[in-house]
């Protein structure tokens, strides 16, 4: 979610505050086909197809009208949206947790630990959609279009890539990485409304600190912010005491607030070829 | 019942409170909303996370009043710590690009809630804190309105006054070109700061007397739509416009406390009225799109 954000910043330059919410549709999609009595790999593309359908529509209502004009505007629509988009969920699947996979959790014993073997196929997938991303902006023409608007937006333009289709597809791209994000959230733990700003808050926080239009610095930065949230409350600190689950995401905001306020333009900025 | 020499019927006595009911979430809400659009309408600073200053000064003003009983006491606690908050925001806004400050006034926001809703040894978590006092001399719902809206007007007349000081032209002149006006010797850090500070205190007033309204203290009422709802009337009320405000509080506050005579159950009623909001919010943002952030002017 985070590198698909990191994508939408450099080449629309704006901020998506509905991404959380694109990825509960995501999530809810597949709840909701599975729940119908679909098997699961087609419940899992019909989540995608449907995120991928509602990333659009957000992009034609809140983002295309304004971006061209501002780019702060977005970041208020994009707030005026989720919010229509979150009033949607509640009252279409309500505020109980709802999970894709409920109670059918397998796991490998391996020595004195079990592993679940969803989240080994989550990984798996997640390392899976970074080396296809890496592929395509690395080794395709399009790969190419995109890291050039990145760099130099007029100057891409000037060379007859067509800025609007691009930011079209690089906008819904980032889209189905949401609903790919909410489908893992529905399958690992549960899908609730309540997560969407969280979720949002956090990919962005990875985009910050990770440098804003630096891919692999927010990709980098999402993982160390997994990993303090992950070990921050798993780890005994001062004398045995465990930080409470409740403030897991408090510390991950706090670390990147620090890290924002010591180097503001990212842990992995990276300067622009300028001539 | 008989109020002076005049009996008045029970529809009539239920008009009646729901009038001052209004004049009195009108009066509670409308400082802040000024003290919003200055900043963020008038000086096009996105500061998303007012309800983090807000949630900070509320529980300040109400756990030092339960532990003390001074209702002085507990409101100085609440200044205190939304100017110590609101710092804390303008000092990031110095530190980050102004869609930066946005996300990330949104992540202090949930930080600070976060860390109210689960120090439960403290603030209850999400029981809230129930049963708060209201001030001796504003107990009834007559003269809790009039207390409020005096206050409110005075609010307003400083807001009147403040739109035609030197400091809201250097905030507007800082909102439309930056190195311009700092180049003509505007501060950005001394009225940026003030900026942030007279928000501060417009959301400790309003926190001041809302949880007494309801007699309530309670996390919910921090959740992220409380802010939609002060961005809202911001960008409906015409962008740094005091009387747009003005107008658009009122407007819009009927409009939310209208919403619950509507015939739906309570569980469609919540969900409908942020939908109403964001409709609302997308309207009034496609409609005021050339003042939101207007163009540059040039030569």
């Amino acid at each position: 979610m985070a590198g698909g954000l990191a994508l939408v910043y450099g080449v629309l330059g704006i901020f998506n505050l509905a991404l959380g919410q694109l990825a509960l549709v995501g999530g809810y999609g597949t709840w909701w086909l599975h729940a119908s009595g679909i098997p699961l790999f087609p419940s899992l593309i019909g989540g995608m197809v449907i995120g991928t359908i509602v990333t659009w529509l957000t992009f034609e209502i809140a983002v295309a009208p304004f971006y061209r004009r501002d780019a702060r505007i977005p970041l208020v629509t994009t707030i005026a949206w989720s919010m229509i988009l979150d009033a949607a969920i509640l009252l279409s699947f309500e505020e109980r947790p709802r999970s894709i996979l409920p109670g059918s959790k397998h796991f490998l014993p391996f020595d004195a630990v079990r592993i679940n073997v969803e989240q080994i196929i989550l990984i798996i997938c997640t390392l899976a959609f970074v080396c296809g991303v890496a592929w395509v902006l690395h080794a395709t023409p399009f790969g190419r279009k995109v890291r050039a608007t990145v760099q130099h937006a007029d100057a891409a333009r000037s060379l007859g890539i067509s800025s609007s289709l691009l930011h079209r597809i690089v906008f819904i791209g980032s889209g189905i990485l949401a609903a790919c994000g909410g489908i893992y959230i529905g399958i690992d733990q549960n899908l609730t409304p309540t997560l969407a700003f969280p979720v949002t808050i956090k990919a962005y926080a990875a985009v910050i600190a990770g440098g804003k239009d630096n891919f692999w610095g927010t990709i980098l930065a999402a993982y160390v912010i997994a990993m303090i949230e992950q070990f921050a409350v798993g780890t005994p600190w001062w004398f045995g005491n465990y930080i409470s689950a409740g403030y897991q995401s408090v510390v991950a905001l706090l670390f990147i607030i620090i890290v924002l306020l010591i180097k503001p333009t990212g842990l992995f900025s990276k300067t622009m070829r300028t001539t | 019942m008989r109020v002076g020499a005049a009996v008045l019927r029970p529809y009539t006595l239920t008009l009646m409170f729901f009038l001052l009911h209004l004049m009195s979430v009108i009066a509670i809400a409308l400082p802040a909303q000024l003290g919003y659009t200055f900043v963020f309408g008038r000086g096009k600073i996105l500061h998303f996370g007012p309800i983090g200053v807000s949630v900070v000064a509320a529980y300040g003003t109400f756990l030092t009043l339960n532990a003390t009983g001074s209702f002085i006491l507990g409101l100085c606690i609440g200044v205190l710590m939304a100017i110590l908050f609101s710092l804390l925001f303008a000092w990031l806004s110095f530190r980050l690009d102004p869609d930066g400050l946005g996300v990330m006034s949104i992540a202090v926001y949930l930080t600070l809630f976060t860390i109210v809703l689960n120090w439960s040894e403290l603030t209850r978590g999400a029981l809230g804190l129930p049963r708060i006092p209201r001030l001796p001399f504003a107990e009834s719902a007559l003269s809790f309105t009039i207390v409020t809206s005096t206050i409110c007007i005075a609010w307003v007349l400083f807001f009147l006054w403040l739109d035609r000081t030197k400091l809201a032209r250097q905030v507007s002149a800082l909102a439309e070109g930056e190195w311009y006006a700092k180049a003509m010797g505007i501060s950005r850090v001394r009225a940026h700061l003030i900026a942030f500070l007279i928000l501060g205190l417009t959301l400790a007033s309003d926190n001041f007397f809302y949880a007494q309204y309801y007699h309530l203290l309670h996390p919910s009422d921090y959740y992220f739509p409380a802010f939609v709802s002060l961005l809202m009337i911001t960008v409906a009320g015409k962008p740094g416009s005091t009387a747009g405000a003005i107008v658009a509080t009122i407007l819009l506050t009927v409009l939310k406390e209208g919403v619950r005579f509507l015939p739906f159950p309570t569980e469609v009623l919540g969900p409908l009225r942020l939908m109403l909001f964001g409709i609302i919010l997308l309207a009034a943002v496609w409609i005021q799109r050339d003042t939101l952030f207007p163009k540059k002017r040039t030569i």
